[in-house]
């Protein structure tokens, strides 16, 4: 109620004071003058109160339009003045060549635009305050733009035009070129300029003087200087170098948009930078000889890294290319690791295929090699194992700190890895020998996390391999030979790989192994029981003490034929005891020794000395046949073997670590490093050493010669094939019909945990499926049907 | 613009047609559209001297100012608080003309 009183008030009483008729060409003409004054910055002589009067009054006289256009005509004439004084002399000359010359006149220009467009909006704003009256009455009536409305509007008509407009753009892009080449400008000057621009438009749709003259041209220009600054940098810089540079243009562009030029140029700008400096030459740049990827990487550069990673994140097509250049960095340098451990294989390989081929060539040639060249294999298996591993790391650490842990970075990293390990036909053995050179002496002395994060790199490196199936074969091989001859360091550490692999491969995968472990305990039980029953029974206790290991086949990886030996009476007798005592215990069961897989500890009576010798089972029989012989006496290779009946690859190997290692524990006639079929042998009792515990390991054959390996590989194709077989009984079982791809691709899917199956084998094994009854072809020819009757009968054959 | 003008500490002189003066706070004076248009930053006579002056004798002016001084107080006032009628306090002499 009350602010009605207040805001009438006004109104009312000049009505009641002059009237409606004022003269209302005094009136305009005091108004003219005041108005001059105020442009001319006197307002503070006016009183507001009057010259609002006079405003009031033209208007209430319906002198609303005369008032207007001369309002109008006023802006316009002091426009015209204000440009005709300040911003007509600052009109660059051209001429000057100078940066810095050029800078100050443009800043000169834009400054003195500032000042008019400051004076102007200062007028318009004192005008539209005294002009309130008009603005609600006559301007809504008449539909004309408001006060401020027309200031702008003119300010527009009369100031941004030619020539005066194509000035101001052209200092702006000139300081802004001056600034992009390192100089420093006067930024205030241009962020007044481009506020102004900014708050005009002189299109019906509002588009802003900024954005339809100046936004294009600032677009327009950078897009040149910075393909031009790319071609150079190019040229001179490295890649750390380039993306450095191309760094700070990106942060400079942006302070430069938040600064002195509009938000909404920012994103077009950065845009521009990115098209123009990095995606043409995103490939380029990591390829670049001598600084590209590669050699950051080899460098450990990572903050030239992290660097790369920001650049290349921000434009789509850059992950895709980092991606693909980290692949290509990856997979050449697995490919040199695998390609020396190739060519050294083959060095190795050549050396033991001599040594089986007793020709006289190879053999003069061979003579150096083959002793160590199983070691030399293990080494190099070793080195391989361990050198992926570095890589990984390095790579890992790569990935971890300079390129934030991208999942896609990440995926790209592990194909790369699978693509060079898979193709390495040993990866598989390679590992899983690492995995034993680590259980069996690596993890001495070690603390356990130590063990630990060895053990979860192998398993890294384990996730790679798709032929799963082959590293079980290998890894059970392994895990057999440290449990028996029990050089297993840790039973902690074998039972966390253990637990490592059943989490990456499942129950199924692991359950064998786990079965070896338990027969381990059992033995070892057991023998404690069978000592006991010995204790009891005095009267047939075997002079030897044995140590049995009772090992359930399945699980064992021993499952070919056992290698026959005869054993001296003194052992078949030990045997034959601990036979009865077991099978009394267990009925039912069947024992079948495994020579080739003990050792024995005997002690030996030098001419100097009594050793302790550790020996291999097979050794001990050779060693025993010469216990009776005299000091002089030979055995000839042929009476040894018929002797003892071990085959011969066997028995060479075994008179070889006997006669031609380290401990020459046996005489070889004539000496030389080879065992041949017509040589012969004698007790060396001149023997000597300064150890009391002598162990002669035997010439091992780490690394699977030639031959094992083939063996191998036969075994794991007959292990697919089952699996090939159970899985797609297993799913027809299921699904009783299925068209040929889909039974195809299931069976893949279920299989790929273990190998990648071939879709080929796969086929083979559904054909012979068909041959034997448990599937049947259906009419169409193109899909299966499965034969129910069989079920029970294959679940015999193949459970894997 | 000082900040004490920011805060409307500073005084104001409203004058009457007969000559008195009243002496307000800005922000006082601030409560009437037309005082706030004369004493806006567009440094107006009225601004630079800080004196409007209202064209109404004394003692319309002075009502005029007391109800200034009320809507200052009471404008941000609790809804809940009790807020005297300021009806009350207009003499019957000058109601006309504070109308108007």
């Amino acid at each position: 109620m009350a602010s009605t009183s207040k805001k009438i008030k006004p109104k009312i009483k000049p009505s009641r004071k002059l009237g409606p008729n004022i003269d209302v060409d005094e009136s305009w003409a005091k108004l003219t003058s005041y108005i001059r004054e105020i442009q001319h910055h006197n307002a503070h002589k006016l009183s507001f109160e009057v010259c609002y009067r006079l405003g009031y009054q033209l208007v209430v006289s319906k002198q609303g339009p005369m008032l207007y256009n001369g309002v109008g005509d006023l802006v316009v004439e002091n426009l015209n003045r204000l440009a005709e004084e300040f911003v007509l002399p600052t009109f660059p000359s051209g001429l000057e060549q100078d940066p810095m010359q050029q800078s100050q006149e443009g800043e000169r220009l834009l400054k003195a635009l500032h000042k008019v467009w400051r004076d102007h909006t200062d007028c318009m704003d004192k005008l539209s305050h005294i002009l309130k009256y008009m603005d609600r009455v006559y301007v809504k009536s008449a539909n004309v733009l408001e006060v401020v409305e027309l200031g702008r509007d003119l300010f527009v008509k009369h100031i941004i035009r030619p020539p005066i407009k194509d000035h101001i753009i052209n200092a702006i892009l000139n300081l802004l070129h001056i600034e992009r080449d390192g100089y420093v400008i006067n930024r205030s000057a241009i962020t007044n300029c481009v506020d102004a621009l900014l708050q005009l438009s002189d299109s019906p749709d509002g588009t802003t003087v900024y954005k339809r003259y100046l936004e294009p041209d600032i677009l327009r220009q950078s897009d040149t200087y910075y393909r031009a600054e790319a071609e150079k940098l190019l040229e001179t810089c490295d890649t750390p170098e380039y993306l450095r540079r191309v760094q700070t243009r990106f942060s400079e562009e942006e302070s430069r948009a938040h600064q002195y030029l509009s938000l909404q140029t920012s994103a077009p700008i950065q845009a521009i930078l990115q098209k123009t400096l990095l995606i043409p030459h995103l490939q380029t740049l990591a390829d670049m000889p001598n600084s590209g990827l590669d050699i950051m990487i080899d460098n450990d550069k990572l903050d030239d890294l992290s660097r790369l990673y920001q650049l290349y994140s921000l434009v789509p097509e850059g992950m895709p290319c980092l991606r693909r250049s980290l692949k290509d960095s990856i997979q050449k340098r697995g490919e040199e690791l695998n390609s020396v451990s190739m060519e050294e294989r083959e060095l190795g390989d050549g050396g033991a295929e001599d040594e089986l081929d007793p020709s006289a060539k190879g053999k003069a040639k061979a003579k150096a090699r083959p002793p160590n060249s199983g070691a030399q294999g293990l080494a190099l298996a070793l080195r391989w194992v361990e050198d992926v591993l570095h890589l990984k790391d390095k790579f890992d650490r790569v990935w971890g700190v300079s390129f934030k842990n991208n999942r896609d970075i990440e995926s790209g990293l592990n194909e790369a890895f699978e693509s060079f390990i898979n193709p390495h036909p040993r990866a598989s053995e390679f590992i899983s020998l690492y995995i034993d050179e680590n259980l069996k002496k690596g993890l001495k002395g070690k603390t356990d996390a130590e063990v630990e994060v060895i053990l979860d790199k192998t398993i890294t490196l384990f996730r790679f391999i798709t032929e799963k199936d082959v590293f079980e074969r290998y890894y059970k091989a392994h895990l057999a030979k440290r449990l028996l001859l029990n050089r297993s360091v840790s039973d902690d550490a074998e039972r966390g790989m253990l637990a490592k692999l059943k989490i990456e491969c499942g129950f199924q995968f692991t359950v064998k192994l786990e079965g070896m472990f338990h027969d381990m305990k059992l033995s070892a039980d057991a023998m404690q029981a069978y000592r006991e029953h010995l204790g009891k029974t005095t009267d047939i206790g075997p002079e030897v003490d044995i140590n049995v290991t009772v090992m359930t086949s399945t699980f064992w990886p021993m499952s070919y034929a056992p290698v026959p030996c005869t054993l001296p009476p003194l052992l078949v007798k030990a045997s034959r005891s601990f036979e009865q005592f077991y099978l009394s215990r267990h009925s039912g069961r069947k024992l079948t020794w495994q020579p080739s897989l003990g050792n024995a500890d005997v002690r030996v009576a030098f001419k100097a000395r009594k050793h302790d010798l550790n020996v291999s089972s097979f050794a001990l029989v050779i060693l025993l046949l010469f216990e009776d012989l005299g000091g002089g006496e030979f055995l000839t290779y042929e009476e040894i073997k018929s002797a003892t009946a071990i085959p011969d690859s066997e028995l060479q190997r075994n008179l070889q670590s006997l006669a031609c290692a380290k401990f020459k524990v046996l005489k070889k006639h004539p000496p030389g490093r080879d065992v041949n079929p017509d040589d012969s042998f004698s007790f060396s009792a001149d023997f000597s050493s300064p150890l009391q515990k002598i162990k002669i390991s035997t010439v091992a054959a780490r690394v699977e010669s030639g031959e094992e390996r083939k063996e191998t590989q036969d075994r794991v194709e007959e292990e697919r094939r089952y699996q090939t077989d159970a899985s797609i009984v297993r799913i027809m079982k299921d699904r009783k019909h299925m068209t040929h791809n889909d039974l195809v691709n299931e069976a893949t899917r279920q299989l790929a945990s273990r190998f990648l199956p071939n879709p080929l084998n796969i086929k083979k094994r559904i054909e012979a499926l068909i041959e034997r009854e448990y599937l049947e072809r259906c009419e169409d020819r193109k899909s299966y049907n499965y034969l129910a009757s069989h079920t029970s009968f294959y679940y015999g054959t193949a459970d894997i | 613009m000082s900040s004490q003008q920011q805060q409307g500490d500073d005084w104001i002189r409203i004058t009457s047609k007969d000559g008195f003066s009243f002496v307000v706070k800005r922000n006082v004076a601030l409560r009437s559209g037309t005082l706030r248009n004369m004493l806006d930053e567009h440094n107006f006579a009225e601004a630079v001297q800080k004196v409007c002056p209202v064209d109404e004798r004394a003692a319309v002016t002075e009502k005029f100012v007391e109800y200034l001084a009320y809507k200052a107080s009471y404008e941000n006032a609790n809804p809940n608080e009790e807020i005297p009628d300021f009806g009350e306090r207009i003499a019957p002499e000058i109601a006309l003309e504070l109308c108007v």
